[in-house]
């Protein structure tokens, strides 16, 4: 009894009995459970995608893509990538497939309408004018005489994609950089198999431009 | 007997070291998604450099805090079980400076299974998650016939209620922590509880690695009761604030395992203050902090009756940490400056010092107050996660007392003995002459992860001073750099 009447005790007891009478509730609306289909996409992107993407799709980190205004095509379709585990870059199976894997189509779709109506990320160039301009040119031109399509065609004139083609606008250079090496290195993103003839002449200087630029769209 | 025994040793090593390198080879022959997964990534799914920076354990990310302050609900309800094991080897530089090295250095330069854990969490509700850990140590007890005993008890214990409400203007995540050590609550790794190289074997198995030097705690130790509550605001502001009580009634599970005589008993509730700062941007992140808490401890845990015979300690800690994450990089910068007041009972203040000087006069009597500042900082790199390295150092200072000192002159014999028979014994190796605790030294450490469930690494520690001084510190002709220590460990979890 003695123990009881402590002060500390005693919250302590609340708290268990607080936690007894809420170990059966879920609160759908601010949950992060990733294995219950009542949670819906915004509560899951606020909750838990938020960690590394930003609550508004915007990373802070470079290590994690801006997803803010990207299109829902392609946010619907990576997620069932990662899900199905057809896309295996390392970054792609370290932080995406087990966080995507019990989400329902619903799920999808709501989390794809989410980032797709986020305010786009604002970011300077990741360059020198020289070497934005020379990604600008390359971005809008290409470089016909090595092969090379101008990446406005798919991606949008502004980088701002195209359904299935992703925004490119505002993201992280070195999120770019590093996804245009997994293009020309890897099959691991068998989707993107049209990009691995698209990046297969491209330097590696061309690569630090053209992600350089469209940081700056 | 005695080669025979010896070659079984080299023989044991070579076998060791054989199992070592096929467990390694056949552990780096494994495609990384494939690898078993502990606790937490089985929740969420994803691999450890998900929530540890470069994979280097316990080091959180900005994405490992964000998951447990928010009670480590985030991912799917999983078998809630992990588990840990090491295996190490510690060598010190010198073993001869000792009347007794085989009880001195018991295990010194043998392979040894170091120490294991299970691990119970997870999430549980959409609000409640948990973090806890009970450690096998093999070698936890001496015994007086001079073999190890091993112990199976408590370790880190953090039951949380969590909640965040978020959206695009503001994030207030908000919780409850119950657990059993102050600070083991902290997302940030220079919070006492965290500021350490792991793995640590015990420290009577391997006495001088950097596990067993100067570290920030805070003085009521582990294995004590606590309700925290805590507010991460816009992930700008950390608050947390709570009170820590002995471990009794329906807490007592958070001293699972531990003797009554190696209990810390505190007297009434004992606050705990924690505030800190945090910015990200891009791949950095900063955090500056301070923590403080007074605590109150019976000086003997078998005997509560008297609340005057306690010791009280007053701590504040500055802390920082810079990381630098981004892939297939990891920088990480830790500082910590503690410092610490400790008061003694009365009983135990102004008493003639049981040594002598050299010419037999009285020492100073024993003193009414310590304090002591601790410097720790610590500068790593990982690359790819698998690959890390790291540098650090600590610097203890503090007061003087008599009644610190473990070795002197023996007022009947004049000399510094560690005879049984002497009227005050020295201590040989770990003896305090100098009744001052400063230590100062360096740790550095190379580690290999072939796979994020296995760690292999090397560690030494050098020491500039030991117990107050750099030559002859316990009396015996001992010098600090004779503590100079060479750790080689593999450590795995699943």
């Amino acid at each position: 009894m003695k123990i009881l009447n402590a002060p500390l005790a005693r919250l302590c007891a609340a708290a268990v009995a607080a936690t007894a009478l809420c170990a059966g509730c879920a609160n759908p609306e601010r949950s992060r459970d990733l294995g219950n289909p009542a949670v819906s996409g915004p509560v899951l992107a606020r909750q838990a995608c938020s960690l590394c993407h930003g609550v508004t799709g915007v990373a802070g980190s470079p290590n994690f893509p801006n997803l803010a205004a990207q299109t829902p095509q392609y946010l619907a379709a990576q997620l069932g990538e990662f899900r199905a585990h057809s896309r295996r870059d390392p970054a792609g199976f370290e932080y995406m497939w087990g966080i995507s894997r019990r989400l329902t189509d619903a799920q999808i779709e709501g989390l794809a309408a989410y980032y797709a109506a986020q305010a786009p990320a604002r970011q300077l160039p990741a360059g020198d004018a020289a070497q934005v301009e020379a990604g600008r040119v390359l971005f809008t031109q290409g470089a016909p005489e090595r092969g090379i399509p101008a990446c406005a065609g798919c991606h949008g004139d502004q980088g701002q994609g195209m359904a299935t083609f992703p925004r490119l606008a505002g993201q992280h250079a070195d999120y770019v950089v590093k996804q245009l090496r997994v293009f020309q290195r890897s099959d691991d993103r068998p989707d993107g198999a049209v990009m691995k003839v698209v990046s297969h002449n491209l330097t590696a200087q061309d690569v630090a431009n053209a992600a350089a630029y469209v940081q700056g769209l | 007997m005695k080669p025979s025994r010896s070659r079984s040793v080299r023989n044991g090593h070579v076998v060791v070291g054989a199992c070592a390198a096929l467990v390694v080879l056949l552990f780096a022959l494994l495609p990384r998604p494939a690898a078993a997964i502990p606790l937490f990534n089985r929740q969420t799914g994803q691999n450890c450099v998900a929530c540890h920076a470069g994979g280097q354990f316990p080091e959180l990310t900005n994405y490992g805090r964000l998951f447990k302050l928010t009670g480590y609900t985030l991912g799917v309800r999983t078998l809630p079980v992990s588990v840990m094991a090491l295996a190490s080897l510690s060598k010190v530089a010198d073993t001869s400076k000792s009347d007794d090295p085989g009880a001195d250095f018991q295990k010194n330069d043998k392979p040894i299974l170091a120490g294991a854990s299970v691990f119970l969490g997870g999430r549980v509700t959409d609000n409640i998650g948990a973090f806890t850990q009970f450690t096998w140590d093999p070698y936890a007890i001496t015994t007086d016939s001079g073999k190890f005993k091993g112990t199976f008890t408590a370790d880190n214990m953090d039951l949380r209620y969590a909640d965040r409400v978020v959206d695009e203007r503001h994030d207030l995540i908000f919780g409850l922590s119950v657990n059993n050590n102050p600070s083991v609550s902290d997302p940030w790794n220079t919070a006492a509880a965290w500021m350490q190289y792991v793995p640590v074997p015990s420290p009577t198995s391997s006495r001088f690695i950097d596990g067993a030097s100067p570290y920030p705690g805070l003085s009521a130790g582990g294995n004590i009761a606590g309700l925290d509550a805590y507010v991460f605001v816009d992930q700008l502001v950390y608050l947390e604030a709570g009170e820590y009580r002995s471990a009794r009634g329906a807490f007592s599970f958070m001293k699972a395992g531990l003797k009554a005589a190696d209990l810390t008993r505190l007297r009434g509730n004992n606050p705990y203050l924690r505030v800190a700062l945090s910015q990200n941007w891009g791949a950095h992140s900063l955090m500056l902090g301070a923590t403080h808490m007074t605590a109150r401890v019976y000086d003997d845990p078998l005997d509560t009756s008297d609340p005057q015979s306690v010791h009280r300690f007053r701590d504040a800690i500055l802390d920082a940490q810079y990381q630098y994450l981004l892939d297939p990089h990891a920088v990480t910068v830790q500082f910590v400056s503690a410092h610490s007041r400790h008061a003694y009972p009365a009983a135990q203040v102004g008493l003639p010092a049981a040594f002598v000087d050299a010419s037999g006069n009285a020492l100073a009597p024993t003193s009414a107050s310590d304090k002591t500042d601790l410097l720790r900082a610590k500068l790593s790199y990982t690359y790819q996660a698998r690959y890390g390295a790291s540098v650090a150092l600590f610097s203890l200072t503090g007061t003087t007392n008599t009644g610190n000192q473990t070795s002197g002159y023996d007022p009947l014999t004049l000399t510094i003995t560690s005879s049984a028979s002497a009227g005050a014994a020295s201590t040989r190796v770990g003896g305090n002459l100098s009744g001052n605790p400063a230590t100062r030294g360096m740790t550095y450490e190379a580690f290999w992860m072939p796979i994020q469930n296995l760690r292999v690494g090397l560690q030494y520690t050098s020491y500039e001073k030991y117990n107050g001084a750099r030559d002859n510190y316990d009396g015996f002709g001992r010098n600090a750099s004779d503590n100079n220590s060479l750790f080689l460990y593999a450590w795995t979890a699943y």
